[in-house]
């Protein structure tokens, strides 16, 4: 029995030593890479675009993790995750050669796989992860790189100017603790400008015009669902899914489908976001009496069944937009276009058009979006040629993403990082309507690394997916022979147009868009709780003055010692 | 002894099994002591902070804690209670059908739900559930007006027990059937001669071949307080729901996964260990005391 | 047997067989139900209304599963997993049932391994550590993670345990007498003398590993390793937290959010287990009557 016991020992220290034979050689690796971050092999004459887009001498090995699509077909038969276009791409331009050690799929099985690969402390060298909070958890417990030097030596003139065109919030965003430890994502303004999209033919059908005010809505909602223009099961108003929030918020302060947020906005609240009261003072947008206005707004109109009855628990915020039961929801300006594709397809007379909602006293508010929500993050024990490597993907993406075969989706691009100038869509809807008048030629926009990267490409496109009159855009308009340019360009012109001709009477930004010390632990649980209210609220399966009760709760668990910590953030 | 040269035997019919243990659930035990410290990843186990019993007073101050502690428990005994009363009304209902052949045909196919995984029966789930499911269909003939099931938290939690029940009595029936196989026929005639309508048969002689294993079964289930199910929760559940729906393991899954909170997630984990160990050695005494019953 | 034939007894009677009817189609309605959407059309299927009866017709889906490389894929890990994992937790459960079904006075440290195996039941370090240990072995993404991960299932070990006891005990003194060791008592007595039991075993093993979907989802690092279930898990119950989704993505989000082409692989994942059980029912019933009740 002793020798048993022994032996059963001897296994558990083995294990024992297993674990920490592999952590110990973790750590060795740490101090490897942060005694000597900068041991470059190339030779040292190259700058400027030059040294961003310079060739490996010998090759360099990537490992990533990515999420992947489960439903995409784009791939050719034979090509694989890291065998496709855009690793050979990488190998023969710049000799990086992508090793992918993981992937998920997008949406929660990423994100539970890069939990467990910071939980383990053995990141690969490169993800791009989609949650700031992954990003800071990394960050703080020290298993990123510093790519502060790095990314001023390798950042190509495009990502410069990009990056600049965000005046520093980028860079900010990109930073924990004043060091550059990931590479941001940068998006276009106006994917954070959520409008009305309506169904204009059905409007028509009824000689209605184009709602502009809450009640307004609240009116055609009302008409498209009595006179069953979507059929039996006609939806006035499409909301959210059980994976989407009623508004967006000053985390997830973007592209928000199906959320309310133009109506809040209307009624002059803004939920969600940490808002600026100009004497010095911070309050939080969602405990505001306007804010409870709005719910109380909206949980009317669910109570009069003006409101998608299935509202926070469908799969899919799209599904009855798509099968055409729904005439108006709410969302930024590729909703229409990209977001509905199938509603097109099963009619292709559905006139989705994109309005703004106002004010009673006729304002247009607006709440503005952070640069980006996704960040590339490099492992600390990555070497430096993998650093630069990755650098220089970004940069190769930024350049050459109009040049590629985007019949394979672009997203199976190793580290794939959105770098859009910030007011990209504007620019494009102002140039593609004058070359659609012949007031300019595709050729003009010819320019190698402009800071408009799609824009030629869409220019050389734009007339055969568009056909007069050109004054006022409708679904007749366009064709859809091929479906993605149409989607795209649908976007952009319909979906960007009030956003672009008309402008914002008040622009409400985030105190911070960024999490503080105590949201670190705090914040998931207030962010439950004021879920849980919202929603039920506006289903009515809570009173109203629930609101109140939230609000004393929320202060109470950890929300005061927040304020304080942001009204520290508004003074600096 | 010869008896006790067998020993050596026995060691080793037990070695594969224990060496099994060790590597994959004695040697991950070590994990725990992240419950006592603010792990972080770049340090690893052995080099974070200690920080004694901060998160477990962490997790009580929570209000989650209590929701999540109070809805595994009432989520958990619903499905003990009616996990062992329905399949006993079920077999004893069966145990009268006259017809052998039907008997045979429910039989069989009741077993059937036990054998689909809950992220196939959560699809199916919802759509029966769903708006426009046939739940809704069923109810609106009545002129009741259609519910979102899925979303209502007020009885999220009895859909939950329900549709668990639904899933697994025929297959839990088993047992009471098999039971009910080694009564004597006899003593249902000597009732019927006694007199006995139906209702008395059922309670003077079915009822009591049962009582034994209601209670055995009953005991046994106790070590189960605090398993509400969570492959059930998790492909059902959504934020609507969390008040009512969201239990321990979703709760540490989403501390640990979504959070980024390891210590609190382990910290929580533990907690629902100690407690379920406690309550199966209860269990374990009380069977043995009551039922004579050596469990293990 | 003899019994009046009241009113009430008929009345009863009919209640009855219609109450079962009903728990009968209640019962089968799922794959009615799932199947019915699968040959849905699409627009109809995805906007919920497909109750009773398929609305539309259409073999679409099943035409595309049968292109689809991963479905087979999975499928055929899935039954990989389920055979080896099964073989591996029923050997490895048998060996350690028989030496813990001797009596104390047999074996001396019986109730010593007992408890440390019901230790191992009930505590655990948490999803964290066991997936860092996984790690530490070398073995993620590889199919060994998902066979040893279900390993030994304490509750099956308790369960043949059980049986073993309850066999007459002259079985294992004349084996005795003739001189047989506890490999040939296990092997040439016990064993064969316990098929009912080892059936259900094997059948909860098989249905654990066919089912399971969490294993595969945290220790596999790539979709074409992962087994059946996490492969239709991924497609209908992960959902991409809405808000920041770019452009492309929610393109094919909306192509993701395809019940019918779902509902037909959820189908075609519930037919193995189907084929299987009848097979067994008449085993496993006895089985777990013998195992769990002591008379």
């Amino acid at each position: 029995m002793k020798r048993n016991m022994a032996m059963l020992l001897s296994v558990v220290l083995l294990g024992l030593s297993l674990t920490a034979c592999s952590s110990s050689k973790d750590s060795s690796n740490d101090l490897k890479a942060s005694s000597n971050p900068d041991t470059s092999s190339e030779a040292p004459a190259l700058s400027g675009d030059d040294l961003a887009f310079s060739k490996f001498p010998k090759p360099v090995d990537v490992h990533i993790g990515m999420a992947v699509d489960p439903t995409d077909k784009t791939l050719p038969e034979g090509d694989s995750v890291s065998n496709n276009q855009y690793t050979r791409y990488l190998k023969e331009k710049y000799n990086i050669n992508v090793i992918v050690d993981w992937t998920a799929a997008t949406g929660n099985d990423f994100k539970q796989k890069v939990s467990l690969t910071i939980a383990s402390g053995k990141l690969p060298d490169g993800m791009v992860v989609d949650d700031r909070s992954f990003m800071t958890k990394a960050a703080s417990s020290g298993l990123l790189y510093d790519i502060t030097d790095l990314f001023q030596q390798y950042q190509s003139s495009q990502v410069k100017d990009i990056m600049a065109s965000t005046d520093g919030r980028a860079m900010e965003n990109a930073s924990y603790k004043g060091k550059m430890v990931s590479l941001p994502n940068i998006t276009v303004d106006t994917d954070g400008v959520h409008v009305l999209w309506i169904r204009k033919d059905w409007l028509d059908k009824l000689q209605l015009p184009v709602p502009k005010t809450t009640s307004d809505i609240e009116k055609t909602a009302k008409a498209f669902i009595d006179n069953k223009l979507g059929g039996d099961k006609t939806i006035g108003i499409a909301g959210p899914s059980k994976n989407s929030f009623p508004y967006s918020t000053f985390l997830l302060s973007s592209n928000n489908m199906g959320g309310f947020d133009p109506i809040f906005g209307a009624m002059d609240a803004y939920p969600g976001y940490w808002l600026d009261n100009g004497d010095g003072s911070v309050s939080y947008g969602t405990l505001t009496d306007n804010t409870k206005k709005t719910l109380a707004l909206l949980a009317d109109w669910y109570k009069k069944g003006l409101i998608d009855p299935e509202v926070g628990t469908r799969d899919n915020v799209g599904d009855p937009i798509n099968a055409n039961q729904a005439g108006i929801f709410f969302g930024p300006w590729w909703n229409g276009g990209y977001g509905n594709g199938d509603s097109f397809k099963n009619d292709p007379t559905a006139n989705w058009q994109a309005y703004p909602v106002y004010s009673d006293d006729n304002k247009w508010n607006a709440h503005m979006k952070t640069t980006g929500s996704t960040y590339t993050i490099i492992s600390k024990n990555a070497k430096p040629d993998v650093v630069k490597a990755i650098l220089i993907m970004n940069n190769a993406l930024v350049r050459d993403e109009a040049t590629f075969d985007l019949s394979v989706a672009v997203g199976w691009y190793p580290l794939r990082n959105v770098m859009a100038a910030a007011n990209e869509t504007e620019y494009e809807y102002a140039e593609l309507l004058k070359v659609l008048k012949g007031e300019t030629q595709p050729e003009d926009y010819n320019k190698p690394n402009s800071l408009y990267k799609l824009m030629y490409a869409d220019a050389k496109k734009v007339k055969d997916v568009i056909k007069a009159p050109y004054d006022d855009l409708n679904v007749s308009n366009f064709s859809t022979a091929n479906f993605g340019d149409f989607q795209r360009l649908y976007s952009i012109m319909i979906g960007d147009r009030p956003f672009t001709t008309i402008p914002i009477d008040k622009k409400v930004y985030s105190v911070t868009y960024n999490q503080t010390p105590t949201m670190e632990t705090k914040w998931a649980n207030l962010k439950k709780m004021e879920d849980e209210t919202v929603l039920k609220i506006i289903l009515g399966q809570a009173p109203l003055d629930s609101f109140d009760k939230f609000v004393k709760d929320w202060k109470a668990q950890g929300g005061d010692e927040i304020t304080k910590e942001v009204t520290e953030l508004l003074k600096k | 002894m010869r008896k006790l040269g067998h020993q050596k035997h026995y060691y080793l019919m037990l070695l594969p099994g224990m060496v099994w243990l060790v590597m994959f659930s004695i040697v991950p035990m070590f994990g725990i002591v992240m419950a006592f410290q603010n792990y972080n990843p770049g340090a690893g186990l052995f080099k974070s902070e200690w920080v004694g019993w901060a998160n477990f007073k962490y997790m009580f101050q929570l209000n989650d804690s209590k929701t999540v502690i109070l809805n595994t428990f009432i989520i958990a005994v619903g499905k003990i209670v009616f996990n062992l009363l329905v399949p006993l009304i079920f077999a004893i209902l069966l145990n009268e059908l006259r017809s052998l052949r039907y008997k045979k045909l429910v039989q069989t196919v009741v077993y059937l739900p036990h054998f689909l995984s809950w992220v196939i029966m959560s699809t199916i789930v919802i759509g029966i559930f769903g708006y426009y499911g046939v739940v809704n269909t069923v109810i609106g003939m009545f002129g009741v007006d259609p519910k979102l099931f899925m979303a209502d938290a007020g009885i999220f939690r009895q859909l939950l027990i329900g549709t668990d029940v639904w899933k697994e009595f025929g297959y839990n029936a088993i047992i009471y059937l098999a039971a009910l196989t080694g009564v004597n026929p006899n003593l249902y005639e000597a009732a019927a001669i006694d007199g006995a309508n139906r209702w008395q048969l059922i309670r003077r002689v079915t009822l009591p071949a049962l009582t034994t294993t209601v209670v055995l079964l009953g005991v046994l289930s106790l070590g189960n307080v605090l398993n509400a199910g969570f492959d059930q929760v998790y492909n059902l559940y959504n934020p609507l729901v969390y008040s009512t729906g969201d239990i321990l393991d979703t709760w540490v899954y989403r501390l640990g996964l979504q959070n980024l909170q390891f210590s609190l997630a382990t910290a929580a984990g533990l907690f629902k260990s100690v407690i379920s160990f406690v309550l199966i050695f209860i269990s374990y005494r009380l069977a043995y005391r009551y039922a004579d019953y050596t469990v293990f | 047997m003899v019994r009046n034939k009241t009113l009430g007894s008929r009345t009863f009677e009919i209640a009855n067989i219609i109450v079962l009817g009903l728990l009968l189609i209640s019962c089968v309605y799922p794959l009615w139900y799932t199947f019915c959407v699968s040959i849905s059309d699409k627009s109809a299927a995805n906007a919920g209304l497909v109750t009773i009866f398929p609305i539309g017709f259409s073999l679409s889906p099943y035409k595309e599963i049968i292109n689809d490389r991963l479905f087979f894929n999975s499928f055929w890990i899935s039954i990989q997993r389920t055979v080896l994992g099964t073989g591996f937790s029923l050997l490895v459960t048998v060996l350690m049932a028989y030496p813990l079904a001797r009596p104390k006075k047999d074996f001396k440290m019986r109730n010593t391994f007992m408890w440390i195996l019901v230790f191992c039941m009930l505590f655990n370090g948490g999803l964290i550590p066991w997936y860092l240990t996984i790690q530490n072995y070398h073995l993620l993404n590889t199919i060994w993670a998902l066979v040893l991960g279900g390993g030994v299932p304490v509750f099956d070990v308790i369960l043949i345990m059980n049986f073993f006891r309850n066999l007459p005990k002259e079985l294992n003194e004349a084996a005795v007498v003739d001189g047989a060791g506890p490999w040939s008592i296990l092997f040439r007595v016990y064993i064969p003398c316990s098929i009912p039991v080892l059936a259900a075993v094997a059948l909860f093993l098989s249905v654990y590993h066919w089912n399971e979907f969490f294993n595969g989802l945290v220790l596999m690092n790539t979709s074409d390793k992962y087994p059946l279930q996490t492969y239709i898990q991924q497609l209908v119950v992960n959902m991409p937290v809405g808000t920041n989704l770019t452009p492309e993505q929610y393109k094919k989000l909306s192509e993701l959010s395809n019940r019918t082409l779902n509902s037909a692989k959820v189908f075609i994942a519930m037919v193995p287990m189907l084929i299987v059980y009848p097979f067994l029912q008449k085993y496993f019933v006895s089985g777990i009557m013998l195992g769990a009740v002591k008379e």
